[in-house]
C-alpha cells in the first residue's frame, strides 16, 4: 500500500467511526426522550373520580372491600378470592374480617362487588368507595391515605395520642380497644345541624380547636326570655350560675368535653373531636372548682329544652357530673328533656361502686333517655375507679388518660367517667348526622345494640360493651 | 394555691371550729392523693361535680387526740366527714 492509499483507509476509517458514534448518540437521545415522555405521562396524575378510578385499576389498586364472616382463615379468603381471579390486596388489621380485593381481570368494582354478594361466605363486600377529599388535600401521599378504604385518618397532629379514637397499642395500650372512630368517619364525621348541649364548667369558646363548633344563637332569633331572669343575651350559650349570657369555661373541665365531642377535625391542630363537625352549645352550672347545684343544673337543662322547642336542634345533653343525692326536680327535668326528644347521656360515677346498689344520679334515673357511661382503660379493662351496675349502667367507654382541648389553647389528658360520657355523647351525635329524625328512644337503642362485647365488662353494665361508633352510624 | 397554703387554711379552720388555739393542731400527715370527682370525694349537701380523677392533697391533722381529715387542691379545701358531714371552706 502506499502513502497515498493508507492515508485515504485511515480518513474513511475516522469518518466510518464519527458516523457511528453518531447514530449510537442519536440512538442514546431518541431513548432518553421516550423515557422523558413516559415519566411525564406517568406524574400525570388523574383528575376526576372515573379517572381516578382508572388509574386504580391499572395500578392494581383494590377495588372493592368485602368483609368475610368470621371463622374464615386466611387460606380460605385466600382461596375464596383466587377462584375470581382476584387477590387479596390487605387485611384490614383494625376492622376484623374486611379485606380490600384487587380484581386482576380489571372488571367494574361494581360487577365485582355483586360477585362477592353472591358468595356465601361473605357478609358484605363494597366498593372501595371515594371519600371526599377536603379542598386542600392535594398531595399524592394524602390523597392515597383518605382513600385507604373504609378507614379515615385525620391529620389533627395529636391524633395518634388518641387512643380512645384509634388505638395502634400505643403507650402500652392494647390494639383495636377503641371506638372505631376511623371507620365511622369514612361515613360520616358529623353535622352541624346537630345540637349538642355540654352542661359543664362551661366551655372555651374561644378555644383555637373549638372555635369552628361553638353554637351561636342564630341570626334572628329572640335572645332567651326568662319569667324571672328577664331577656337574655345568650350568644353563646347560657351560664345558669350567674343567671347570666357568659358561659366561659373557667376551669378546663367542660372545655376537655367539648373536645371530646367536636374537636375541629382536619384542620392540622391539636386533636379531633369524635365529630369533626358539629354544633356544641355550653351551658355552665358549675364553678371554677368544679361543683355545682341541683338547682342551676335544672336552670340549665331547661334552657336547653327551651331552645329546642324555639327551633334549636338541640338533640343530646352531655352531664359528666353527678352526686349520690336523689332529686325529683332533677329527675323531672331530665324527663321533660326526654319529651322533647333529648337524649342525656351521663357519667356513671368514680368511686369504684356498684350503682345497682349505691345510685348515682343523674347516671341511675330511670328515664328512658338516660344513658349512663362507665369507663374504660386503654386495654379494655373497666377503669379501676369506675362504677357499674349491671342494671343501672348502660354502656361504657374510653375513659382513661383522655387527650383534649383545655383552657388557653391547651390541651390536657384527663382521666374519668367524665371523659366517658362525652365519648358516647359524641357517637350518638355521628349517629343523628347520619339519621337525623331518629328519635330519642331509637338513638338510645342503637347506640346500646351497636356495643362491642368486652370481657371485663360481663355482668358490669347493660350491654357488656364498649360503644363502637362504626356500628353506631351504619 | 400552694399544698403549704391549703395546710395552713386547714388548720385555721379547725382552730376555729373547735373554738382552739392554732398551737393546739398538730399536723399528722400531708400526702398527695387522687381523688374520684371535683369535690374531692368530699361533696356537700346538694352538691354536684365533675366526674374527673382530681391530684390534690390529702391533710391529716388532729387535737385533743381526735383524728381530722381536709382534702385539697389548688382550687379549693374541704372538710371530711366532720360529724357525718363534709364542708367546703
Amino acid at each position: 500500500m502506499n502513502r497515498n492509499n493508507f492515508l485515504v483507509h485511515l480518513a474513511l476509517a475516522i469518518v466510518l467511526i464519527l458516523v457511528a458514534a453518531f447514530f449510537g448518540q442519536l440512538n442514546r437521545w431518541r431513548k432518553q426522550w421516550s423515557m422523558h415522555i413516559v415519566t411525564m405521562e406517568e406524574k400525570k396524575r388523574p383528575q376526576t373520580s372515573e379517572e381516578i378510578a382508572i388509574a386504580d385499576r391499572a395500578a392494581g389498586r383494590p377495588e372493592v372491600l368485602v368483609k368475610f364472616k368470621s371463622g374464615l382463615s386466611h387460606d380460605a379468603i385466600e382461596a375464596l378470592t383466587a377462584r375470581l381471579n382476584d387477590r387479596v390486596e390487605d387485611l384490614i388489621e383494625n376492622a376484623p374480617g374486611w379485606a380490600a380485593i384487587d380484581d386482576l381481570d380489571d372488571a367494574s368494582p361494581a360487577a365485582t362487588v355483586e360477585q362477592y354478594r353472591a358468595m356465601p361466605g361473605v357478609e358484605y363486600a363494597e366498593e372501595n368507595y371515594e371519600i371526599n377529599i377536603p379542598d386542600q388535600v392535594t398531595d399524592a401521599t394524602d390523597i392515597s391515605r383518605v382513600r385507604t378504604g373504609v378507614m379515615l385518618r385525620p391529620k389533627d397532629p395529636m391524633f395518634s395520642d388518641q387512643w380512645a379514637l384509634a388505638n395502634s397499642g400505643q403507650r402500652g395500650g392494647k390494639e383495636g380497644a377503641d371506638i372505631s372512630a376511623t371507620i365511622a368517619w369514612a361515613k360520616t364525621t358529623g353535622s352541624e345541624d346537630v345540637v349538642v348541649a355540654v352542661l359543664d364548667t362551661g366551655v372555651d369558646y374561644q378555644h383555637e380547636d373549638l372555635q369552628a363548633n361553638i353554637w351561636t344563637r342564630p341570626d334572628g332569633m329572640d335572645p332567651y326570655q326568662d319569667d324571672e331572669l328577664g331577656s337574655v343575651d345568650d350568644t353563646y350559650g347560657f351560664n345558669a350560675i350567674e343567671n347570666e349570657s357568659d358561659p366561659m369555661d373557667d376551669n378546663g373541665h367542660g372545655t376537655h368535653c367539648a373536645g371530646i365531642i367536636g374537636a375541629v377535625g382536619e384542620n392540622d391542630l391539636g386533636i379531633a373531636g369524635v365529630n369533626w363537625k358539629v354544633h356544641i352549645m355550653p351551658l355552665k352550672f358549675m364553678n371554677a372548682g368544679g361543683s355545682g347545684t341541683t338547682k342551676d343544673a335544672i336552670e340549665a337543662i331547661n334552657y336547653a329544652i327551651e331552645r329546642k322547642k324555639a327551633g334549636v336542634n338541640v338533640r343530646i345533653i352531655s352531664a359528666s357530673w353527678g352526686s349520690t343525692q336523689r332529686s325529683q326536680a332533677l329527675e323531672d327535668v331530665i324527663r321533660k328533656a326526654y319529651e322533647n326528644d333529648i337524649l342525656f347521656v351521663a357519667a356513671a360515677g368514680n368511686s369504684s361502686v356498684d350503682n345497682d346498689r349505691q345510685p348515682h344520679f343523674p347516671s341511675s334515673y330511670n328515664v328512658p333517655n338516660v344513658v349512663s357511661v362507665a369507663a374504660l382503660d386503654r386495654n379494655d379493662q373497666l377503669a379501676s375507679f369506675s362504677n357499674w351496675g349491671a342494671k343501672s349502667v348502660a354502656i361504657a367507654a374510653p375513659g382513661v388518660d383522655i387527650l383534649s382541648t383545655w383552657l388557653g389553647n391547651s390541651y390536657e389528658e384527663k382521666s374519668g367517667t367524665s371523659m366517658a360520657t362525652p365519648v358516647v355523647a359524641g357517637v350518638a351525635a355521628l349517629v343523628l348526622a347520619e339519621h337525623p329524625h331518629m328519635s330519642v328512644e331509637d338513638l338510645r337503642r342503637q347506640l346500646l345494640s351497636s356495643s362491642d362485647p368486652i370481657v371485663a365488662l360481663k355482668g358490669k353494665t347493660q350491654t357488656g360493651g364498649r360503644i363502637n361508633a362504626a356500628k353506631a352510624v351504619e | 394555691m400552694t399544698k403549704d397554703e391549703a395546710v395552713d387554711k386547714a388548720r385555721k379552720d379547725l382552730a376555729q371550729r373547735l373554738k382552739l388555739d392554732g398551737s393546739k393542731i398538730s399536723e399528722s400527715s400531708v400526702d398527695d392523693a387522687d381523688f374520684p370527682d371535683m369535690a374531692l370525694g368530699a361533696a356537700e349537701e346538694d352538691e354536684m361535680s365533675g366526674q374527673m380523677m382530681t391530684r390534690g392533697w390529702r391533710i391529716r391533722l388532729s387535737a385533743d387526740g381526735q383524728g381530722y381529715e381536709y382534702r385539697a387542691d389548688k382550687n379549693q379545701v374541704r372538710l371530711y366527714g366532720y360529724k357525718g358531714k363534709n364542708y367546703r371552706l
